[in-house]
């Protein structure tokens, strides 16, 4: 399963475009445009070494709105969405001095915090008894992967590169638990169109994850 | 060397989503903690998990949402570090389970038949997960069976060989509910496996069918 990737892994990772044209021109309520990378990361090392509120707003700017649409989308509620917005950000101040630039973009950590209060969220749901706990941790050591900032870029090219079916399918994937059998009964398409979908979407992504050393 | 099983990039990317059921998922944290080559994999898609997030269109917040997340930055005390938490090793009579079991109620190994033991893993947090420990003896065949929905199984001891080929400790095995399978035990030690249903469980032939109301899954 190793093959046939080696056209991607020679390919020269793209230049980073300038911030704006990579993200889209959206402009937040304050008439403020997004922030790079580059930019965020430097955000959550100001909250780490000096608690700085000004650098944390904007990271609430930018992440609490896409945050609030990602649980909405797993089903919650707008309210009980809002709510996790607040926790994960909570999370983002008390952890921000835990968060390692080489080994993951801020997007892809404040995901991963969101994934794990998603879940705590679910677990409580069914045993209100449940404590919160950390999941056991699984991330990969630094000598397993090195994770940075470009690859998160890479990763975002890729996803962006699959046809608009297939994106929805991974989208659907990263929303919640629903089965492959249930989105298509969302989507009003047949199974085995949702099976094609992301196995072609799967083989496509696969390049992207072939880079390991 | 023999190959090693790996868990399929579908599931690893519900892993890393956190979309996958909590059984399947302590079975696949089990063969994560032993394999480097998924866990970046996991990492990989956890990235992806980024890509989506930061391409999200955005949903207004709540005027105060802002505000009402610094009150409570202000009410808190500085975080103490917590101190390290000491923990036990999880254990069914002195075999070493892995670590994604701790905090689960695991059952006494149960006879269910020749040289076959079953243990029940019960979930605090999913009480309708299907988890089950089976230990069985050196040489002998699991029971013939089929599955509702897709079947995790991680080998905690031991190897056994089916049509797929040969399964270690560490391995773990993905079957599709279409699959009938009837795993043989390799005969110089006993197995132990941990196995995740996502559906209910269907046994074929006579032990089988005896097995199916003991299982009770």
């Amino acid at each position: 399963m190793h093959e046939a990737s080696h056209q991607f892994a020679i390919r020269k990772v793209a230049a980073p475009r300038p911030a704006n044209a990579r993200l889209g021109l959206v402009t937040l309520g304050e008439g403020m445009q997004i922030p790079a990378a580059e930019e965020l990361a430097e955000f959550v090392a100001a909250v780490a070494s000096r608690r700085d509120r000004e650098a944390f707003a904007a990271l609430f700017r930018h992440f609490g709105p896409r945050l609030k649409t990602f649980f909405m989308r797993g089903g919650m509620s707008p309210g009980l969405a809002e709510d996790l917005v607040q926790e994960t950000m909570l999370s983002v101040w008390r952890k921000a001095s835990y968060f390692d630039p080489a080994r993951a973009g801020v997007a892809t950590w404040i995901f991963t915090i969101a994934r794990n209060l998603r879940i705590d969220h679910l677990r409580r749901q069914r045993n209100p008894a449940d404590l919160p706990h950390e999941p056991v941790e699984t991330l990969p050591s630094l000598e397993d992967v090195l994770l940075d900032a470009e690859r998160d870029l890479r990763v975002r090219n890729a996803l962006s590169g699959l046809s608009p079916e297939q994106q929805t399918i991974i989208r659907l994937s990263y929303y919640s638990e629903k089965s492959q059998a249930e989105i298509a009964g969302e989507l009003g398409i047949p199974l085995g169109t949702v099976k094609s979908r992301a196995r072609l979407a799967m083989n496509r992504l696969r390049a992207l994850l072939e880079d390991r050393p | 060397m023999t190959k090693h099983h790996h868990a399929t990039d579908e599931t690893l990317m519900r892993y890393a989503a956190g979309t996958l059921a909590a059984g399947p998922a302590i079975v696949v944290a089990a063969h994560l903690s032993h394999c480097p080559a998924c866990r970046a994999r996991v990492s990989a898609f956890q990235a992806l998990g980024g890509a989506v997030l930061e391409e999200l269109e955005p949903t207004v917040l709540s005027p105060n949402a802002l505000a009402d997340v610094l009150s409570r930055i202000d009410a808190e005390d500085p975080q103490p570090t917590p101190p390290a938490k000491v923990e036990t090793p999880v254990e069914i009579d002195g075999v070493r389970l892995p670590d994604s079991l701790r905090g689960c109620d695991i059952g006494r190994w149960k006879w269910i038949g020749p040289g076959m033991h079953m243990s029940r893993i019960g979930i605090p947090h999913d009480p309708d997960a299907n988890v089950i420990m089976l230990k069985v003896g050196p040489g002998r065949a699991l029971p013939d069976h089929g599955h509702a929905g897709t079947e995790f199984t991680y080998l905690v001891a031991g190897s056994y060989t089916d049509r797929f080929g040969r399964f270690k400790a560490g391995d773990i095995a993905e079957m599709d509910e279409d699959v009938e399978h009837q795993p043989i035990v390799d005969a110089d030690e006993e197995c132990i496996c941990l196995a995740a249903l996502e559906g209910k469980m269907r046994f074929n032939g006579f032990i089988g069918r005896m097995l199916q109301p003991i299982f009770g899954i």
